[in-house]
């Protein structure tokens, strides 16, 4: 496994910890969120940092009080039609103002990649093979957009706004 | 109509680029087919019985001349001539070439036209009345609202992989001309008390294998709320609608399972987030999109046009085809011309290079360029004069497309069946055909008045059979094409679902079934202004039943 | 009427790259006319040709690959209706149909 953000490959701090494994102390680690809902007290004090793995059927609202101390939420794709995964970064975002690394892993492919950005995701896991030219060629595929998300890219109306003749600005 | 600026080419231009992209990594194996597949039906390319066929989107059914003729060019340089229009205001091409779909994009895109999202699980080709802004019943021209929604969801980085496909029509009037109660969200633009214009909001309508009557969620949106609503609609979709049976996975299926009520308070809830993205439409650019869409240059002309007059009385066909065939325009001295693209014995909706052209040719002379596809799959030339109708007739004769059966029992809607698609149980065309030949005497078809008959090869009903006067929906039973007969359904502002008659019937027995439907009709109704469908809601199913197996 | 049973067999699919309908043949190509097709007539014939499509599939050389049912006539004779008119194109544009055998040269 592999994890790239919008730049390419990056160093990954965080390390998967089995539901029945000993918190090590000083290492950052992705828990299930079962484990996160039982052991949050002991997880939060002894590991240096501490992330979590959900899928597309999850109860944001019971994730909602660990969001703060939490320094990566991993959202899996069931399969690579599974769209909620990109409702869900936004609602973690534009919601619950969630604010650190938010990584997509699981069955999508690199033309997801760019909606998976725009919907708030900042990083992504993936297999070794993961075809890293064609990532970078899907994420330069756009220029701008039709529409606003939690990205806030430059919009085709944002252009629009900026072309219009002086004096019909509203 | 809208033109594109230059950042609608951009976006046109990127995506021409991106699918290029796509299919050269598929060809070189990088992309495997079930990794390709989605992102190829996003692009309206399908693999069918004889080849791929690409579905190009006709945005709420508008064209222009310009844009006809590339159709046509395209359908002799790729295809074998001719082109299909849908039900969805779409046309396909049946023979098309995956290394060649890229220069097809090109040529599209040169004229402001595409294939984005018309298949897949995202958003489909928004559609709209044909007689839109030519329609004097209606509040306002619903192709303005069609165009934003067609912008905002274009490449939406949200609602790009739902649970399943999710289409929109829009009426701006309301005589529903677009089936909008049978659409994931059907859109008529309403007044509200205080008299400003908005949209009521029907969410959880469709065919298929569960045909459902989308229920009112949301009675009025003002105009500049309307894509933080929807997209507040779609994102309660998203979440959790149902992912683990694809025949579940409608909206109307969520919409049944959790209530209209329920569902309309989860939209609610998620309201005051959506329109805080700032999704939502600014005046300025509100009134850009309608400035396309005000009314072209009409000539002042009053009626009665003496030369259109004494036409009518002249020539009996040309009076014929007028009372069928020209929608009154809400201009004086104009008419609305239905084009049938079903002429006696032909395959509903195909059209040739040729006959495109000459379509084209027409509307540059006589229809201020202008060109619509309806979702009866025929065309419309919505802006000619009167004074121009029986030139117009006349030409359309000599293409084959004067058939003065608009709205008749000829005028049947058929889906491609299993003459081509790799879904279909059995063959749609030659049923459309029998029947058409069956009541081809225009005089008889007078007589029985408006009667809509729908045909589909298979349950996923894209010839609207549950919508049909007559449904006809083919069965494959075990092994053989088997067709069964549903009464009673309206696509119409009216709408219902046809009733099941009884036991399906093989192919060469079922024009005879319909056949005898018409003549029970004919013989029970009241008058002769009792249509079809009136007689049927009066009578119910038990006297066409009896014709056909009986009584019990 | 009761289809004849038959245990014979063909491998079809369509190609990658322009979708058209072809059959996999004796000689181990993929031809367009059924009527070519190599005939599977036993259980372990039928095997070996799914195994030939599942790997020519893998290649991306074809895609919605099958074994198909064939009638007792032979190749040229598919037993169900759809797999006649994918061999020979839509039955309302006799104008579009393919023959079943290689145009004579």
């Amino acid at each position: 496994m592999a994890v790239v953000d919008r730049n390419g490959p990056i160093a990954d701090k965080w390390t998967r910890l089995a539901d029945d494994a000993p918190v090590p102390r000083a290492a950052s680690v992705i828990v299930s969120f079962a484990r996160l809902k039982n052991e949050h007290n002991s997880l939060f004090s002894t590991a240096a940092g501490v992330g979590v793995e959900i899928a597309g059927d999850v109860n944001l609202k019971e994730l909602e009080p660990f969001l703060p101390r939490l320094g990566v939420i991993v959202v899996r794709f069931a399969t690579m039609r599974d769209g909620r995964v990109f409702s869900i970064g936004r609602l973690l975002r534009e919601q619950y103002r969630y604010s650190a690394d938010m990584r997509a892993v699981g069955d999508f492919i690199p033309d997801q990649a760019l909606f998976l950005l725009r919907c708030g995701f900042t990083s992504f896991e993936v297999a070794e093979n993961f075809p890293l030219a064609s990532f970078k060629q899907s994420l330069a595929a756009y220029s701008t957009w039709y529409q606003r998300a939690t990205d806030r890219a430059t919009t085709v109306r944002d252009l629009r706004r900026e072309n219009a003749p002086s004096g019909s600005k509203s | 109509m809208y033109i594109y600026d230059k950042f609608d080419h951009t976006i046109t231009r990127e995506r021409v680029a991106e699918f290029s992209q796509q299919v050269a990594r598929r060809l070189t194996g990088e992309l495997s087919e079930d990794q390709f597949r989605p992102l190829r039906l996003m692009n309206g390319l399908y693999l069918q019985l004889h080849a791929y066929m690409l579905r190009v989107a006709i945005p709420y059914g508008t064209l222009s001349s310009k844009q006809v003729r590339k159709l046509a060019d395209i359908a002799k340089k790729y295809d074998r001539d001719y082109g299909h229009f849908t039900t969805r205001q779409n046309i396909q091409y049946n023979w098309i070439k995956l290394e060649q779909v890229p220069e097809i994009l090109a040529e599209l895109a040169s004229v402001e036209m595409h294939a984005n999202q018309t298949s897949g699980n995202c958003i489909r080709n928004v559609t709209a009345d044909q007689f839109a802004g030519v329609a004097g019943d209606e509040l306002e021209d619903p192709r303005i609202i069609s165009e934003i929604i067609r912008q905002w969801s274009t490449f939406h980085p949200e609602f790009s992989f739902l649970p399943r496909k999710f289409k929109f029509a829009v009426t701006g009037a309301a005589k529903d001309r677009a089936a909008i109660q049978f659409h994931d969200i059907g859109i008529q633009v309403v007044k509200n008390d205080a008299g400003e214009t908005g949209y009521a909001v029907y969410v959880g309508g469709g065919m298929g294998r569960t045909p459902v009557v989308a229920p009112l969620i949301k009675p009025f949106v003002a105009r500049t709320e309307l894509l933080s609503y929807l997209e507040a609609c779609l994102r309660v979709y998203n979440l959790h609608g149902r992912r683990d049976n694809m025949y579940k996975a409608r909206i109307k299926i969520l919409v049944r399972d959790l209530g209209p009520a329920e569902y309309a308070r989860q939209v609610e809830e998620m309201w005051p987030l959506t329109r805080a993205a700032g999704v939502d439409i600014e005046p300025a650019e509100e009134a850009r999109i309608r400035a396309f869409f005000a009314p072209p240059p009409y000539e002042k002309i009053a009626e009665p046009v003496a030369s259109f007059v004494d036409a009518r009385a002249k020539t009996r066909a040309f009076a014929q085809w007028v009372q069928t065939n020209v929608h009154t325009h809400k201009v004086a001295g104009y008419g609305a011309v239905t084009i049938s693209l079903k002429p006696i014995g032909g395959i509903p909706g195909d059209a040739s290079s040729a006959q495109m052209h000459a379509i084209a040719d027409l509307a540059d002379t006589y229809s201020l360029g202008e060109v619509r596809v309806t979702h009866v799959q025929n065309l419309v030339l919505p802006n000619v004069k009167q004074a121009d109708l029986f030139a117009v007739w006349q030409r359309l004769g000599e293409i084959g497309f004067a058939e003065a059966n608009i709205g008749l029992v000829t005028d049947i809607i058929a889906c491609p069946g299993l003459d081509y698609c790799s879904l279909a149980n059995a063959r749609s065309i030659p049923v459309a055909q029998q029947l058409s030949e069956r009541f081809a005497d225009l005089d008889r078809q007078h007589i029985i008045g408006p009667l809509q008959i729908k045909i589909s090869g298979c349950i996923n009903a894209c010839g609207h059979h549950h919508a049909g006067h007559i449904g006809i929906l083919g069965v494959d039973k075990a092994g053989q094409e088997f067709y069964q007969i549903t009464l009673g359904g309206a696509g119409d502002e009216t709408a219902s679902i046809g009733t099941l008659l009884g036991p399906g019937f093989a192919g060469e027995d079922i024009v005879g079934a319909v056949d005898k439907v018409v003549n029970t009709y004919l013989e029970l109704r009241q008058a002769p202004s009792e249509t079809f469908i009136e007689a049927y809601r009066r009578v119910g199913a038990t006297p066409f039943k009896e014709s056909l197996y009986g009584r019990r | 009427m009761a289809q004849a049973k038959s245990q014979n067999k063909i491998l079809t699919g369509n190609r990658l790259r322009n979708g058209e309908t072809v059959y996999y043949t004796a000689a181990g190509v993929w031809s367009p006319y059924v009527a070519e097709a190599k005939v599977a007539t036993t259980p372990e014939e039928a095997d070996a040709l799914a195994k030939i499509g599942a790997a020519a599939y893998a290649a991306n050389l074809v895609i919605d690959v099958n074994v198909i049912d064939v009638t007792p006539g032979g190749a040229a004779n598919p037993a169900h209706i759809r797999e006649v008119i994918r061999a020979t194109g839509p039955t309302v544009r006799a104008d579009l149909n393919k023959p079943v055998t290689p145009p004579q040269r």
